[in-house]
């Protein structure tokens, strides 16, 4: 399973992804539990909110969260309980970089 | 309600008035002749925003800077407070000042009166979060975060962001502009203008002087790169390895269309940000004078609709221009004359 977490918007504007491969039993089974813990489902896409400000915030980050088939889009301020430690433990995990850490980097 | 006996014209010779010895009577003229477009546009159309709202003697600065301690929760705990001495934390003291340099432009040059126009304390919050990469106005305070040490430094570091971020506020209470598409995009640039703008008063720079740079010093010495962006010339502001190249386009012939940053509304934001640099090298001396005056009328004055396009916030400026300096004005001509160079239709 694939788990990708893509943070853009900010003053600065620039779109940092991290990336997180489970591939083993030992990761799928770290992972797994981190994954369905998020209320995937009932999560309205913000870039629909008629002023294009969910949480009426300019500047304030947007997250694009896939893992698997599932994705969603997130305001900064709706990432937390469980979607801020599934971004948190992806993030770690790709900047670590060890192996089947995963990688991170910008979107150019 | 205030009511004014001079006729427009007289008005309009009095708001021309270049010199810095008649700068307070050329600011009271402005007043009164927006005023007098204001009384005239209630009196024909229904209004499509709040009315800006003017107050002639600004209240003094009332600032507060709290320290999240890298959490994020706020305000936080406060740390100092209006007329304190500097505490020594950089991140603090930097805020502090940026607070109050703010304050003054708005107060100095368009007489408002703090960000909400009524006079409301500053509030910023600095070590907000672990190695945040950010700074935002959540509707009602600033808040900082430390930067990464890697691509960001600390974001109090530049001035022109704490401008921009504050513009945000009174765009929120003055012309409430969208977030999305072109009407976001001008809600961008005009935080990047009085972003500048806070910072070239403070530095005394004229137009001609000032590097139009937005977040000067907020990347590490690893980044090959100035600025966040560049208003001058809109996409040379970065070009590095990893962070890739400023995507910013210089007229409308290389306008994005996208999804992605609602709209493009940190890279369209290039445009409006040309024109506004255009008029204010055209015109020389201090942009925060008449290419200032001509933005902040536009943006206060009760015009704008909040889904603004780049075509009528171009033809609004225009009519800023001509109200306060006359159809045959410099003014007039080089406010015309940017969005024509950087391919925005009037």
């Amino acid at each position: 399973m694939k788990i990708t977490v893509e943070r853009s918007g900010g003053i600065a504007a620039l779109t940092r992804v991290w990336t997180v491969q489970a591939v083993t039993t030992s990761e799928k089974s770290r992972w797994q539990p981190l994954v369905e813990a998020c209320p995937w489902d009932a999560v309205d896409d913000p870039r629909q909110a008629p002023d294009g400000q969910p949480d009426g915030q300019p500047d304030r980050f947007m997250y694009s969260i896939r893992a698997g088939q599932r994705r969603a889009t997130l305001p900064e301020t709706a990432v937390t309980g469980p979607w801020r430690v599934l971004v948190e433990s992806t993030r770690t995990a790709a900047e670590e970089s060890r192996p089947g850490g995963g990688e991170a980097g910008f979107r150019r | 309600m205030v009511c004014s006996i001079v006729p427009p014209y007289i008005l309009r010779r009095l708001a021309a008035q270049g010199s810095p010895r008649f700068s307070a009577v050329a600011r009271a003229a402005r007043e009164a002749l927006l005023h007098v477009g204001a009384v005239h546009a209630a009196r024909t159309s229904a209004p499509t925003a709040p009315a800006g709202i003017r107050q002639l003697e600004p209240s003094p600065v009332n600032r507060s800077v709290f320290d999240a301690k890298s959490g994020e929760s706020l305000p936080g705990q406060v740390v100092r407070k209006e007329g304190d001495a500097a505490t020594g934390d950089p991140a603090v003291d930097e805020a502090y000042d940026g607070l109050g340099h703010t304050h003054s432009l708005y107060a100095d040059a368009f007489g408002r009166n703090s960000i909400d126009g009524l006079g409301m304390p500053l509030k910023a919050t600095v070590h907000f979060g672990r190695m945040y990469d950010n700074a935002f106005w959540d509707g009602q305070q600033m808040v900082f975060g430390d930067g990464d040490g890697e691509v960001f430094e600390r974001f109090t570091r530049s001035l022109s962001v704490i401008g921009h971020e504050l513009a945000h506020g009174v765009t929120q209470f003055s012309a409430g502009l969208a977030y999305r598409n072109q009407a976001g995009a001008i809600n961008e640039s005009v935080s990047d203008v009085f972003g500048a703008l806070v910072e070239q008063y403070f530095r005394k720079q004229t137009a001609a002087e000032a590097s139009w740079l937005i977040g000067e010093g907020l990347f590490t010495p690893q980044v090959e790169g100035s600025a966040l962006r560049s208003m001058k010339a809109p996409g040379t502001a970065y070009d590095d390895d990893v962070l890739g190249k400023d995507p910013q386009p210089d007229s409308m012939d290389s306008y994005v269309r996208t999804r992605s940053d609602n709209g493009g509304v940190h890279i369209n934001s290039g445009i409006p940000n040309r024109a506004f640099c255009l008029v204010a090298q055209t015109l020389g001396g201090n942009a925060w004078d008449a290419p200032g005056q001509i933005w902040y009328e536009t943006l206060t004055g009760g015009s704008l609709s909040t889904a603004t396009t780049f075509t009528a916030f171009a033809k609004a400026t225009a009519a800023t221009a001509k109200e306060l300096f006359g159809e045959e004005s410099a003014e007039h001509d080089a406010v015309r004359g940017a969005w024509e160079t950087v391919k925005v239709k009037l």
